[in-house]
Parts: C-alpha cells; structure tokens; sequence
C-alpha cells in the first residue's frame, strides 16, 4: 500500500485546486476543532468547578463519618501526597453568665481550613479579617448571634462541658459551613486537642468526624476512585461539582448548550463532507476507470483513494486539534477570572480524541463514496454512461449514522441528548421532505399565474425537481440547526439574565423567631427594603414512605441521599410560590387547610420515587406525622430566594417549633442596615450572599461570552453545507447557463432568471427551515433546557429573507463567471 | 460474440462471429457505421470488456482466463490507449497526464520519459498546462504520449481524430503512425476517417457486428 503513498499524495495535490477538496477538509477541521475544543473547554470547566467547590467546602473533598476514621484512608491520602485535615463536629450546650445555649461546635486541627481562609472580627459588626487556621488552644471563636444570646465580650470565657475557654474572636465565615449552611444553631470553632478536656464526647455521643483532603486534580480524582467503594451508607463523600447552585445550573446548562453546538456542527459538518465527497467520488469515476484501463487494479485504486482520504483526515484533524486547541485558550482567556489560574493542562487525550473523531467522521461520511471508484468498470473510458452500482443505502447511511451517534455520544457523554438530536434530525429530515413535496406542488399550481423571468426560474425548479427537493432539504437542514443554535441561546442568555436582575435578594435572613415576625417586617418595609416574605421553617426527617422505613422504601441509589440523613426544612403555604411550578397533582384548596398533605420537590420525589397519593412519615421534634402527597413540583433553586423540597397546608405544622426565612436586597451603600437589623433582633443570622453573587453575575456573562464565539463553530459548519450542496448542483446550472448565452440568451435576462430561481429556492427552503425550527425549538426548549417556548414571529419574515439572500450570495460566487467572461472562455473553462 | 441484455427481452447480439488474427507490428483499422459494433469490438481486443462468447488472445495470453485484475495487469503491461475525447484528467497538467501510466507502475523515472514523449509530439513548451488550456489537437498529442510512454506492444485509438479538424487530424495521424513505427507498435484504430484507413496496413468493415472483410 505504501508504494503508492507519493502517487495518491501527488494526486491529491493536484487534485487539492479544483474546489470541493477544500470544503471537504474545511469541514472536517471544523467538526475535530468544535469537538476538542469544546471538551477540552467543558472538561477544564469541571474543574473549575470543583475548585470552586473546594472553596465552599474548604478542602477538595470532605469525608463525613458518624464513626471515627479509618486510619487507612489517612494513610493513603498520605502515601498520594494529599494535604489532610481531621475535625470533629457535634452539639453541646454552652453557658456563660448563666445563660445556656445550644451550639454547633466544630473543633478543627492546626491544618484546618485546607483551601479558603476563615473570616473573623473583634466586634460583631467590625471589619473582618481573613485568617488560615483556626483558634489554638485554649480558644474558642463564636458566631456573632451567641454574643446577643449569652451577653459575651471578647475575651470572656465560656464553659463546654467540663473545661473553660477563652473567646477571642467573632466567627464571621468558616468555609465548611457552606454545608450546613441553613443550621439552626449558632457556631462554635474550637481547637482539636481541647476536646478531650472537654469529656463531652463518650461511647454513643452523636459526633460527626470530617476529614478534609486537598491536591492535584489527578490524585484527588485517584483518590476519590479508591475511597468512594469502600464508604459505608453512614459515610459521604463530598466534593467534585458540588457547589453554588446557581453557578451549577447555569453551567450545566452552558454545558449541554455547548454540547449540542458541538454534536450540531459535526453532524453539519458530516453532511457537508458527505456531500463534497460524493461529488469527489463522481468527479473521479472517469480517473478511475482511466486508471483500471492503464492497468491499475481495483486494490490499487482503492488503496490510492483510501490512502488520500487517510491524508485529509490526518491533515484535517490536526488541523482541526490546532484550530480546537486556540479557540479553546481563547474561551479560557475569556472565562479568566472564573478558572484558576494553575488548571491542569488539557495533555494529549483531546488530541488523541481530536484524531479519531476526525477518522470517524471522515469515514463514516466518505467511505461509501470512495468504495463506488473501486467499482468503476475500465469500460467507461469507451462509454461514458456506465456508471458503478450504487453502494447499498443501508450502508450509507448506517455508516453515517453509527459514526455520528457513536462520536457525539462519546465527545458529548450526554445519551439522552444525542438521541434526541439524532431523533430531532431524522425527524426533521422526513417533516422536510414531505413539505418540500407539498411546496413543489403548489408551484405548479401558481406557474400559469407568474410571467417573465419568474416563470423561467420556477420552471427550472420544477424540471429539476427531484435534485432542488435535496437541495432545499440540505439548506433547509443546516439553516434550521443556524437558526435553533442561534435562538437556543438568545433565550439561554435572556434567562439568565433574567434570572439576576440587579434587586436579586442578596441577603438571607434565618432564625427569625414567630414573636420576631411582625417587628421583621415592619423593619423592612419602614426601611423600603424589597423582601421576598417570610417563609415558615420546621426541620423534620423522613422515616417512612407508605409505612416502609425509609431505609427499604427507596431504591438503592437513593439510600445514600443527603436529604434521608439529615433534618429538613419543611414549611407551609397557602399559595404556590412564585418560581415554582405544578408538575403532577393539585395545589390545595382552602378546604385542605389543617389537612395532612405535602406537595414534593420533583428532584426528591425522583429520588425517593413517590408520587401523589403515596404517604410520607416525618418525624418532628420527636412526634410522628404522617401526610399524603397531592402534589409534585418543580423548584427554581438558582433563584436566590427560600425554596423548600416540602411544603404543606396550613395549621398542619404550625403548632410545631418554628422559625422563619426570608431574602431581601440591599446595596453596599445600605448594609449599615444590617447592623441596626441585628442589633434590634440578636437571635437572627443574617447570610450575606452578594459577595457570591457578583461572582454568579460575572460568570453568567463570561459564558454568555463563551456560548456565542461557540456559535461560530455551527454558523461555519452550517456555510459548508450551504456552499456543499451548491457546488453538487452548480456544473449542471452553470453548464446550462453557459449554452444559454451562446444561445443568444443576454446578460439581463441570465441575471433575472438565476436570481428568480435562486430566491424562489432560498424562499422555500426558508420555509421548510422555520417549520422544522419552531417544531424542534419547542422540543429542546421544554424537554432539554427547560425554557419557556414561545413562536418567534420574527422568524418567519426573517427565516426566508436570509435564506434568499445566503443562497443568492452563494450562487453568485459560481454564476459569476458565467455572465461575466466571454461564453467561448466560460465554456472552455466549466 | 458480444451480446447485451435486451430490455424487451432476452439477448442483443453486437458482435457475431467475428474471427479475427493481427500480426505483431502491424496496422489495422476498423470501420464501419455508426452503431456497427466498432467500439465494442475495440473494448472487448483492449479487455475492457468480455465476450459473452468466445476469446480474445493477447499474444499468447487468454483473455477469458483471467480475472479483472489480470486483465487490468495485462493492459497495464502490454496496452496503449488514445480515445476520441482525449481523456485527459482535467486536474493534472499535461506532463502530469503522460506520467500517470508509469506513476502506476511505481516507475522511477516515470518524469525524464514523459517528458522525452511530450518532446518527441512537440510539446516541449506545454508540459505545465492544464488540458482546458490547451487547444483540440495539443490534447491529442498529449494522449498519443502517453499511450506510448508505457512501450505497449499494441495501441488501440478509437476514433483518434473524431473530435478534430481536417488539418489538425492530418498532423496527428501522422504523428501516430511515425511514433508507431519508431516503437514498432501493434496499432488498431476504430474510425470513420477514410483518410486515416487508408494508412494502415489492413481496412477491417464492420457491418451490424460481423466483420465483412477480416
């Protein structure tokens, strides 16, 4: 096969100016560079994301274990070079000047916090200051609300069990409290090695130990891999993506966006290589039966015509790793401020991947195509209507098919997504045949209404039927995914902006009291500051779901699930909350109120796998209650206001012990007010999120950023297809044109005649491509990216003007030299 | 014989006992109608094609023995061709076009021979132009070269001056025959060319597929 590599090389350089070759690589560079550039992006963003979720957190990973921890588990994050810090946590009383209060003590180690500073004052409204580790011995740090509770100064001491310590700080931040960010006691941070003198921890004390673990991404990854089979059901692991929940949604979503964008220009770019290489495979029957003729066998030219394919897909995929490589520096360059500047390199898996997705596609579309040359009896030098049997159409497009969903299944990991895009395609393929079917009728119907060129350009569709039906499904298809990629995130970008309006709530308040109520809002709205309402707040536990334990009633996968292992805030409410939204079952009447009735969270009643009409059992500062599901429905989490995973009817839970939650916004030039807020009310903790806010904010619009230059991916793949399809119908039309003109036939009219033919060609496929938009928007909008669908009107003026004025652009580039040049060059020429 | 499958039915005799013997180095032309048969006959002697009946000797060499790719081994070896649209490839130069036979042949100096050919058919200033850059008869020229640039012992041209002037088909018939001698070449021409006929050794008359004369 070798011997013949400088043949097929030189005639592929010689080949390489005639035209088609060109798009063929150039959409092969597109596919391999949207791909790799859009994994290596994804793939840094993830971790990213875990960063981020370390700084939450205040270590990568937090084991959390009712028992004490295995020394093995230290001594192998020891042996992988992990940085470890070991806490306990648990609840005790704490008194001071005779006064007592319940406490969430955690005593920390000298390496404690990992990643992340913990944030202290000396007053509890004064400036704050960062510091890396926690109290030493004989100190404790307090929350600044046990200040108000227990009548404390600064250096005062306070009795833990049955040793004494010295307060030293106000507790402002602790970055492990992310986790519990919504606990109702006030926290304590103690030193490790005082615990002991403590003797508050005893066989059967309820303790939580937590050990921290922070490295290189590949250790931690390592690390987490060997642990996480080895957790008993009593033990998590957290860590990985977990994070704010509004950055999360956003980027998941950014993430399926960019996925899709990538899936849709390599399925673009599949059909614009499917067809150049048709055209190739054509354009060389005749050098292939000359070369059969000469002496070549059939192996010799299918190993030179494999061999040149290899050399495109090598060329083109490194080009295409190149191209993926910058532009995915570029979007690291645009999302600076959000990734950490250290992010481990991408390394040479994406180029790895870069290749074989280039391969892959490239074969899987060109293939067919190439194998028909092997077929091409050397008989046709004599007679040129001989032409290779069609190679069959349950290969074609089985190999098309498998390669395609076989590559964006694996660039994308996303199934489900690559199912739908594949269904929505064929899908939209078959809607546009048939329209295009009834639109070729209805133009017989109005040609003896039309005169003039018109005429002579829908007669010319008409003629050519069968070959302008394909090509108005191929520039149909490929405006239809420009313009769904294009809406999909205009909408993406107005709902996340949106989603942050400049007065979001940036404050939380907890632990507002039922007395506290009345003076709360009046606080407020004396103020004008803009609340979200208080929301009533009871913290139950699940312990039974149709009267089975909920240890057996949920399915395995579940039986790890956070919200089974700790207290939950349940509430009530009258009305459905404004971001949320009735998926199964009714919301309840006036009549239910006093009635044992939940409505669930859709996320919980998957992993818990109930429906309405199925009970749930709560226990509730220790009485049982049992409730019946009525309804299930969907929550806003990155709204940044109270959301509950369990609400019930009035006067159910009411009699239990309460507190309240609300969020409100305020600007820098305000946050005196908190001061007085707090002063007023000393029992309640106001959380200052605006700080994660602007991040959010600034985020949003990075990617935003970033999901546009994405765009340009399909936008290029969606030009090769156009110009692909042209350039399989233009010989033909430009061949005609030329006869026309020797004919006699004048520059004007040629003129008139092509651009009625070809606006009336861009017309409909215009059409047939805001049919299949709207049908498949409202698909991906509902199911995907659960986005609220509305019928763009402007599209369906907008639509069939850009297609008239692409394909007209288009068209021009070929007829050009038709009516320009002499018809005895122009013949000469074509 | 030659048949094709009729499309109303059973079988289309083309050729029908046709028997004929050409001698090494020598000339023969072939003429007859449009339609008589002429080209196929021309395919099935080059084994483009097969007979549905009978043989086709290449020296010693039974056509019918071998496979497609023996045959196409055989052409490559043995077999010149010049044909009436020239059948040039449009993306390679002129040079490029005479060098492909050898190119095949993974030959070593597949250049320094096409350029002695395209020399020899006075073509010397036109190595790097492109077949649509180049007039009717300088296209011919080129094909002639490269028919020849393989030393083929038989050379077949169907219709070598169909496509061109009276005065243009005078220079490359005689072009074809000189080269033909220098390289003692077996020559077999299909033509309607009175003028081209007369010059070969034999005139064979095909007449609805049977040779009249042989």
């Amino acid at each position: 096969m070798l011997k013949h590599l400088s043949l097929a090389w030189r005639l592929l350089l010689r080949d390489w100016h005639v035209g088609e070759l060109k798009v063929l690589v150039a959409s092969l560079v597109i596919a391999v560079a949207s791909m790799t550039s859009i994994g290596m992006f994804t793939q840094r963003i993830n971790y990213a994301m875990t960063d981020q979720a370390g700084q939450f957190l205040g270590a990568d990973l937090l084991l959390k274990s009712p028992q004490s921890i295995d020394d093995k588990i230290i001594d192998r994050a020891k042996r992988s070079g992990l940085k470890i810090t070991s806490s306990i946590s648990f609840s005790s009383v704490i008194v001071a000047h005779d006064e007592f209060q319940l406490t969430h003590i955690k005593a920390v180690d000298q390496y404690y916090p990992l990643l992340s500073q913990i944030k202290t004052s000396k007053t509890q409204y004064g400036d704050e200051k960062s510091v890396d580790f926690g109290p030493p011995q004989g100190e404790v740090w307090l929350a600044p609300r046990l200040f108000s509770l227990l009548n404390l100064k600064l250096n005062e001491t306070i009795e833990l069990g049955e040793t004494r310590l010295k307060v030293t700080a106000v507790l402002k931040h602790d970055p492990g409290q992310a986790s519990s960010f919504m606990s109702i006691a006030p926290r304590l941070l103690m030193n490790r090695l005082d615990v002991d003198k403590t003797g508050i921890i005893q066989p059967g004390s309820r303790v939580t130990y937590l050990a921290g673990f922070a490295g290189e991404h590949a250790v931690r990854k390592q690390f987490e891999k060997w642990l996480s089979p080895k957790l008993s059901s009593s033990q998590t692991l957290a860590g990985g993506t977990e994070g704010s929940q509004a950055i999360n949604s956003a980027m998941q979503k950014a993430e399926q966006y960019l996925s899709l964008a990538s899936m849709l220009s390599v399925m673009l770019s599949g059909i614009a290589i499917a067809m150049t290489a048709n055209r190739y495979g054509q354009r060389h029957f005749d050098q292939s039966a000359l070369m059969r003729c000469m002496g070549a066998s059939q192996k010799t030219v299918i190993q030179i015509f494999t061999l040149q394919l290899f050399i495109l897909g090598l060329a083109g995929s490194l080009l295409g790793c190149l191209f993926g490589f910058l532009t995915q520096e570029g979007l690291i360059i645009i999302l600076k401020e959000f990734l950490a500047p250290d992010l481990p390199s991408p390394g040479l898996y994406p180029l790895i991947t870069g290749l074989i997705s280039g391969f892959v596609i490239l074969t899987g579309f060109s293939l067919p195509a190439l194998l028909r040359l092997k077929s091409v009896p050397p008989l046709r030098v004599l007679r040129k209507d001989i032409t290779p049997l069609p190679v069959s159409s349950w290969f074609v497009y089985g190999l098309a098919m498998s390669s395609l969903v076989g590559l964006m299944w694996w660039q994308s990991g996303q199934l489900f997504l690559t199912l739908l895009v594949v269904a929505g395609v064929i899908a939209s393929v078959v809607l546009l045949l048939i329209l295009s079917f009834i639109l070729m009728q209805l133009s017989r119907a109005v040609l003896s209404v039309l005169s003039g060129p018109w005429k002579t350009g829908l007669q010319q569709i008409i003629r050519h039927r069968k070959e302008n039906q394909l090509q108005m499904l191929a520039f149909g298809l490929s405006l239809m995914i420009l313009m769904i990629i294009f809406l999909l995130r205009t909408d993406l970008i107005t709902r996340w902006q949106g989603q942050l309006p400049d007065d979001a709530p940036n404050h939380f308040v907890i632990n507002i009291q039922k007395n506290e109520v009345t003076g709360v809002n009046q606080f407020f709205s004396e103020r004008k500051i803009k609340t979200e309402g208080l929301y009533p707040m009871v913290r139950g536990r699940i312990t039974k779901i149709n009267n089975v334990p909920i240890e057996d009633a949920v399915p395995d996968k579940s039986k790890l699930d956070n919200s089974l292992k700790r207290d939950l805030n349940l509430s009530w409410a009258t009305k459905l909350q404004e971001n949320n939204q009735l998926l199964k079952g009714e919301w309840w009447s006036s009549s239910d109120v006093g009635k044992p009735l939940i409505s669930v969270e859709k996320g919980l009643a998957k992993r818990l796998k109930v429906n309405p009409g199925d009970s749930v059992t709560f226990k509730i500062a220790e009485q049982s209650i049992q409730a019946t599901i009525q309804s299930i429905r969907s929550v806003q989490w990155d709204s940044f206001q109270p959301n509950f995973y369990i609400v019930f009817p009035e006067s159910v839970i009411n009699d239990f012990p309460v507190s309240f939650i609300s969020s409100f916004f305020i600007d820098k030039s305000q946050k005196k007010q908190l001061n007085e807020l707090v002063k007023q009310f000393p029992t309640l903790t106001v959380l200052e999120i605006d700080a994660i806010m602007e991040q959010v904010k600034s985020i949003m619009e990075q990617v935003t950023t970033a999901v546009e230059y994405v765009m340009l991916f399909v936008l290029l793949a969606g030009m090769m297809v156009l110009i692909a399809s042209m350039q399989s119908s233009m010989d033909e039309r430009v061949h005609s044109a030329i006869i026309m003109r020797t004919l006699g036939a004048k520059k004007s009219f040629l003129i008139r005649s092509q651009v009625s033919e070809f606006s009336m060609l861009g017309f409909f496929s215009g059409v047939l491509a805001i049919t299949g938009t709207e049908m498949i928007a409202y698909l991906l909008y509902t199911r995907v990216f659960d986005l609220n669908f509305e019928i763009h009107y402007w599209l369906l003026l907008a639509g069939p003007l850009l297609s008239v004025i692409l394909i007209l652009f288009i068209s021009q580039l070929y007829m050009k030299k038709v009516t320009e040049q002499s018809p005895l060059k122009a013949l000469r020429y074509s | 014989m030659a048949a094709l499958d009729n499309p109303s039915g059973g079988m289309l005799d083309i050729l029908s006992g046709v028997n004929l013997e050409i001698k090494s180095a020598e000339s023969i032309a072939i003429v007859g109608a449009s339609g008589s048969g002429k080209s196929t006959l021309l395919g099935l002697m080059a084994g483009l094609d097969q007979p549905s009946s009978g043989d086709v000797y290449l020296g010693d060499v039974s056509m019918s023995q071998l496979d497609e790719d023996g045959r196409a081994a055989l052409r490559g070896d043995k077999v010149g061709f010049v044909f009436q649209s020239f059948q040039l490839l449009p993306s390679l130069t002129a040079l490029e076009n005479v060098m492909l036979p050898l190119e095949l042949q993974s030959s070593q100096s597949a250049e320094n021979t096409a350029l002695n050919l395209l020399n020899r058919v006075g073509l010397s200033d036109r190595l790097h132009h492109y077949p649509k850059q180049l007039s009717g008869g300088e296209q011919q020229r080129v094909a002639i070269a490269r028919a020849f640039v393989t030393q083929p012992q038989v050379v077949f041209a169907d219709e070598p001056t169909g496509n061109l002037d009276k005065k243009t088909s005078q220079h490359i018939i005689d072009l074809l025959f000189e080269i033909n001698r220098e390289k003692s070449t077996t020559l077999v021409i299909v033509t309607h060319d009175e003028s081209l006929a007369e010059k070969c050794d034999r005139c064979l008359t095909l007449e609805n597929g049977v040779l009249t004369n042989a």
